[in-house]
Formats: structure tokens, C-alpha cells, sequence
């Protein structure tokens, strides 16, 4: 694994129990082409679905793209019996650097959500870049909103408790929907909500990982995702350099002015991840702005950390991020 | 009275809290409010608390200061190997407070992590000022180490923590240690940490921070006190307040917790984020409509939850 030059390790910083997750994932490298990555790529190990599991049904559906644009593939996991109707939903959006993953990477993670919050998880696909740019994959996944508040009463959906949640590049898209759906319902009071916004290690600016090695936090990014592949994939969706003074600030989360009346908001953050200071920062902007925020920093944790499920501090935040939810999305857990 | 303008922000479990902590308006005097006590509401102390030992120790101060009182908590039973310990100190804006205000928490702290608890009864300011109480907490922390046999400590596993003002001075004491190649301290626990007097002077303060309970005003009072100068400008040197400290390297591993509606918060992720960057492991949890001092609420879920954040990292750190 290649690090950049003049720089520290972090691996001491990196527990033990994460050991496993480096030697094994395979090394990314976009500059060879991404045809090796797309697909499933970073999908959930799978092993079989206990029972618990196996009883959330997964029907993959294709609705309405945005007006002029290609239809949507989305998958809808729903338990068998949903503890109210209407009842909340919750709107996922998957990673992969806004250049690769598919909507069953999270399988299991959707699963789980489905099960335990007992509500329908929409997981939507969006036109990844650098072959759609933006604002493509944000309109892609509005539009996935759009369609859970017109057909709300055929899904058994309160349309006032649809909460959104995303991972990596998918926080990210999700960060930016919550701002493209604010800026819609000011303009029209029938545009739909989003209650709540669960960002799991969010691709939030791409400012990050550009500009000199000194502004560079030298602790973070070293492993799994590193400055050069954000850098790769902000450009592939931006359509050109990240981090100059021509990016407009629509596109990047973290470069939007504005951020009131946005959703509240969890974020969770390694303490070792790229993302580490855009994540404190637009909490820290966010609460300026008078949205209620949760944030937690996991010591220790790289981005992708959390597909160590067997690691305690996994099981933590995975807990936390299940409660954040439910709390805002008014469900008893059991 | 006027309708505090981020009530809405506040968590519903913990608006209870808000009504139960007395009031720390400095201007009706620091007796009266010494006096007063931080009003904790303590429930009926369970048998396993009270089991714990609580003794009072009387140790010479630094450099011919007042001997230095000292709760040493230790938790029933014989150990089998050396526990591991914390030095504490409590809070109260460095002028109000005592040890025995964290006698409750101290006490579960000593049985859910199996260690023993040493919280110092530091002097307070503005009677004293700094670096007084630092030297304390100092004197506290050396006596520890150096009588770690009598007291069944793994002089390795001591770690510093405290909340609020206590959380600074703790924050201090883990510089301060590092900087005189004191006693090892390997992990900094600390609960809305007081580490910044800038906070509450700036020209652009947070909307929506500082409402309830420590507010801008207390702060300043709070470190004017402390330093004997005006908070916020050139007079304060970095080493009087943990924020000002440049560098940050070689610090113990810290763990954070703080309101997002706490005066505290952005000092406390811009701390996190500094150690951060000189590669300090650090944790940091921001705990959702929640103000400073929201333990006044009693057992609220946010109160749980962090209890059981700051449990786990302590004994994570200390080998639990």
C-alpha cells in the first residue's frame, strides 16, 4: 500500500481488530480504469441471511428518472409486516466514490435497518460519473423522493417521516439531496421532506485532498481512501479540477452557503478517515445554522471501517446510528 | 422573563433539567452560590455505590502551597492484580465546586470500570489564582504514582478526567505532566471541557450555543477569575489555557464528549480536530440537543447513552 511521501503512518492509530479489513481489501486504483470496479465491488460479505433476515422481502422496482433523463432502478425492502401504516420510510443512497457501487452493496446493512426500524428502506441507483456529471445523480436520487411521496399511500408511507441516510460518496449525494429538497419546498410548500439526514463518513467537499501536502492532515486518508481517489472522483462528477474557484458551490455540500432549515443531522466519522475534519466542520457549520446535530468521531476507524462488523466499536455506532433514526423517525425500538 | 430563543433546540427529556439546576448568576456573589452547592439532586445511593470506600487524604502541595485535599474512591473487595486509576477533578467554572459533587458519579465509575478514583479538591479561583489549581491537581496526580502500591494501582494505566472546568483542568494537567516528564497519564476523559478562554469574548459568537446553564458571561467571569485578566486578548499566555497550547503532540489519547447546544462545543471539536492532526487517537461524541451540565435531567436517554460512551472508552483505555 503506497503512502505519500514526507508523511507519517497512521497505522499505529489503527486498532488491531481492523488489521483483518487492511490486509484483505483490495487495493483501489482508479488510474487503470473503472470497468474492475463497477458492479458490486464493495459489496456486503455474504454469507447466508439468518431467518430475521431472509423474511425482509427485496422487490427491485423502476420508476420515473427525472424529466428528460433515463428511468430509475431502486430496490424496496420491506418487513413483513410494517409496525404502522402509514409509517415512516427510509430513503438510502449508496457509495462509491460517486463513481462505482450498485444499490445492493449495503444488502445486509438494508436488511437490518428494514427489520429493526420495521419500515420500507428505498435503496435508489443513481447515474454514477464521470459518464453523468452533476447534477445528474442528485436529481436522480430526488427524484427517487418524489416517487416514495406520490405513491406514499400505496407504500404505506407517512410522507412528514421519510428520513434519508447515505455512506461515502452516498452521504454525500445525500447531504446534497436534503439541500436540493430544502430549496424545493421554499419554492413549492407540496415538494417533499425529508425528516431526518443519518451521514455515514460523508464525501461532503472536494477541497479535500487538493492543495499543498502542508495543508493536509497528515493522519488521515492513508488507508482505503486516499486523497488521489476523491480527488478522481470529485472530478469525474464535477467535469473538472476539484478545489478550485470554479466548482460551484451547488455541487459540493460543503461549499453551500446556506445550510438552514435543513433535516437534523447525524454524522458519523473515523477518526483516521479523509473526511475526518469536512465531517467536524459541517456539523460545526450546520449547528451555526440552527440544525440540530449528532456527531460521533470512532477512534481509530478508516473509511470503510464499518465493514469490520465484528469490531465492538462497529456495533456501537451502528446502534447509534439505528437510534438516531428511529428517534426521528418516531419508531419504538424493541 | 424572555422566552430563551433556542428552547426548541433542546431535547424534550431534557427540558426538565433546566428547571432543577440553581442559578449560577455570579452577580449575587460567590458565596452565595458556594453555599448553595450545584444543587445535584442525588438519588438514593444503591449498595454497590456505597460500598465503594470513600477517604479523605491530606497531601502536601507544590512548592510549599496548602496541603491538597483528596477523595481517594476505591471499590470493594481485594483485586487481584493492580487497578488502574483516574485522577478526577471536578467541575464548576474554576471558582465553585467541590470534590464530593462527583461523589455519585465517581463512585459508579469506580465499580463499572473496577479502578480506582482520586478526585482532587482543588483551590478555587479567583482566591487563587492560576496556575494554583493546576499544581494541585499536579501534586494529586504525582502523590498517585508515587504511592501506587499502597493505593493497588498500575501506575501505567492512569488516566486524568473531568468535567466542565474539571475537564480543563484535566486537559492542563496531561500538558502539564507531558511538559515536566510527570507521571505517565494514558488517557484524557473529558466531559464539556473548559479549555478555551477566547470562548464567549469573540465578535462572532455561535447563535445558537450558550444559552442554558454556562453562558458567555460565566465563561468570561469563570477565566477572569482563573487568570487574573481579562479572557480573550494578548495578556493570556498559551499556557494557561489548554486551547492555546501550540503544540499538542505526544498527548494522551482523548475522548470528548459535549452538547451541541453546549457553550463548549466548537472549542471542543476544534481541540479534537488539532490533536487530531499531531496524531493524538482521539473520540468525540456530540450528544443532540443536549446544554451544559445536562445530567441535571437525571437519567434522560442522552444522559445513558453518554455514560455508557465515556464507560467504554475508559475501560477500552485503561485495559478493561
Amino acid at each position: 500500500m503506497t503512502k505519500p511521501h514526507d508523511r507519517p503512518s497512521s497505522r499505529h492509530l489503527v486498532p488491531p481488530e481492523l488489521a483483518g479489513i487492511l490486509e484483505n481489501f483490495p487495493h483501489v486504483d482508479f488510474s487503470t480504469g473503472l470497468e474492475a470496479y463497477r458492479g458490486n465491488f464493495i459489496g456486503d460479505e455474504m454469507p447466508p441471511l439468518p431467518p430475521e433476515l431472509k423474511a425482509i422481502s427485496c422487490e427491485e422496482r423502476i420508476i420515473p428518472g427525472p424529466e428528460g433523463a433515463p428511468d430509475i432502478r431502486i430496490l424496496i425492502y420491506r418487513p413483513q409486516i410494517a409496525a404502522e401504516n402509514p409509517g415512516p420510510a427510509l430513503l438510502n443512497v449508496h457509495g462509491g466514490g460517486y463513481v462505482i457501487g450498485v444499490p445492493e452493496q449495503n444488502d445486509l446493512a438494508n436488511r437490518t435497518k428494514a427489520m429493526k426500524l420495521q419500515c420500507p428502506v428505498v435503496v435508489t441507483s443513481y447515474r454514477l460519473a464521470p459518464e453523468t456529471q452533476w447534477p445528474g445523480a442528485v436529481e436522480d436520487c430526488y427524484a427517487a423522493l418524489c416517487w416514495m411521496q406520490a405513491n406514499a399511500g400505496k407504500l404505506g408511507i407517512d410522507p412528514e417521516r421519510i428520513a434519508l441516510s447515505g455512506e461515502s460518496a452516498g452521504g454525500g449525494h445525500a447531504a446534497a439531496l436534503a439541500i436540493h429538497a430544502r430549496n424545493k419546498l421554499r419554492q413549492d410548500a407540496k415538494a417533499p421532506k425529508i425528516c431526518f439526514q443519518l451521514l455515514d463518513s460523508p464525501m461532503l467537499d472536494d477541497r479535500t485532498g487538493t492543495g499543498s501536502s502542508a495543508d493536509q492532515h497528515p493522519f488521515t486518508g492513508e488507508f482505503m481512501w486516499r486523497p488521489e481517489l476523491n480527488q478522481y472522483g470529485w472530478k469525474a462528477l464535477l467535469g473538472q479540477e476539484p478545489g478550485t474557484d470554479t466548482v460551484p458551490e451547488a455541487a459540493v455540500p460543503a461549499r453551500v452557503a446556506e445550510l438552514a432549515d435543513l433535516p437534523p443531522c447525524c454524522i458519523t466519522i473515523g477518526s483516521l478517515d479523509l473526511f475526518l475534519e469536512e465531517s467536524l466542520e459541517y456539523a460545526r457549520r450546520l449547528t451555526r445554522a440552527g440544525v440540530p446535530v449528532e456527531l460521533h468521531v470512532v477512534p481509530g476507524g478508516f473509511h470503510g471501517y464499518t465493514l469490520a462488523k465484528h469490531w465492538k466499536l462497529v456495533q456501537m455506532i451502528d446502534d447509534i446510528e439505528l437510534h438516531a433514526l428511529a428517534r426521528a423517525m418516531g419508531v419504538k425500538l424493541d | 422573563m424572555t422566552e430563551p430563543k433556542c428552547s426548541h433546540l433542546v431535547a424534550p427529556e431534557l427540558l426538565p433539567g433546566l428547571e432543577n439546576f440553581p442559578s449560577l448568576d455570579f452577580n449575587l456573589g460567590l458565596e452565595t452560590i458556594r453555599e448553595g452547592g450545584l444543587g445535584q439532586q442525588m438519588p438514593e445511593m444503591p449498595p454497590e455505590l456505597a460500598a465503594v470506600s470513600c477517604d479523605e487524604r491530606h497531601i502536601p502541595g507544590l512548592n510549599g502551597a496548602p496541603d491538597v485535599r483528596l477523595l481517594v474512591y476505591t471499590p470493594p473487595g481485594k483485586a487481584s492484580a493492580p487497578r488502574p486509576a483516574v485522577c478526577h477533578i471536578h467541575g464548576g467554572g474554576y471558582v465553585i465546586g467541590t470534590a464530593e459533587i462527583n461523589d455519585f458519579g465517581n463512585r459508579a465509575m469506580a465499580v463499572e470500570v473496577g479502578c480506582v478514583i482520586v478526585s482532587v479538591d482543588y483551590r478555587l479561583a479567583p482566591e487563587t489564582r492560576w496556575p494554583g489549581s493546576l499544581e494541585d491537581c499536579y501534586a494529586g496526580l504525582c502523590w498517585m504514582a508515587d504511592n501506587a502500591g499502597e493505593l493497588g494501582i498500575d501506575a501505567s494505566r492512569i488516566a486524568v478526567a473531568g468535567e466542565s472546568a474539571g475537564g480543563g483542568h484535566a486537559a492542563a494537567l496531561a500538558i502539564y505532566a507531558r511538559d515536566k516528564k510527570g507521571p505517565a497519564i494514558c488517557f484524557q476523559l473529558l466531559d464539556s471541557p473548559m479549555l478555551d478562554d477566547r470562548t464567549g469574548t469573540d465578535s462572532d459568537p455561535h447563535p445558537h450555543t450558550g444559552e442554558f446553564i454556562w453562558t458567555a458571561e460565566r465563561n468570561r467571569f469563570g477565566w477572569e477569575a482563573l487568570l487574573g485578566v481579562k479572557p480573550g486578548g494578548a495578556d493570556v499566555r498559551a499556557e494557561m489555557a489548554p486551547a492555546r497550547t501550540e503544540d499538542l503532540s505526544g498527548l494522551p489519547t482523548t475522548f470528548i464528549s459535549v452538547g451541541s447546544l453546549d457553550l463548549f462545543m466548537e472549542e471542543n471539536i476544534e481541540y479534537i480536530r488539532r490533536l487530531s492532526r499531531v496524531g493524538v487517537a482521539v473520540e468525540l461524541h456530540i450528544i443532540p440537543g443536549a446544554y451544559h451540565g445536562f445530567g441535571a435531567a437525571g437519567m434522560s436517554p442522552q444522559f445513558v447513552q453518554v455514560t455508557e460512551l465515556r464507560n467504554d472508552a475508559l475501560a477500552r483505555a485503561l485495559g478493561g
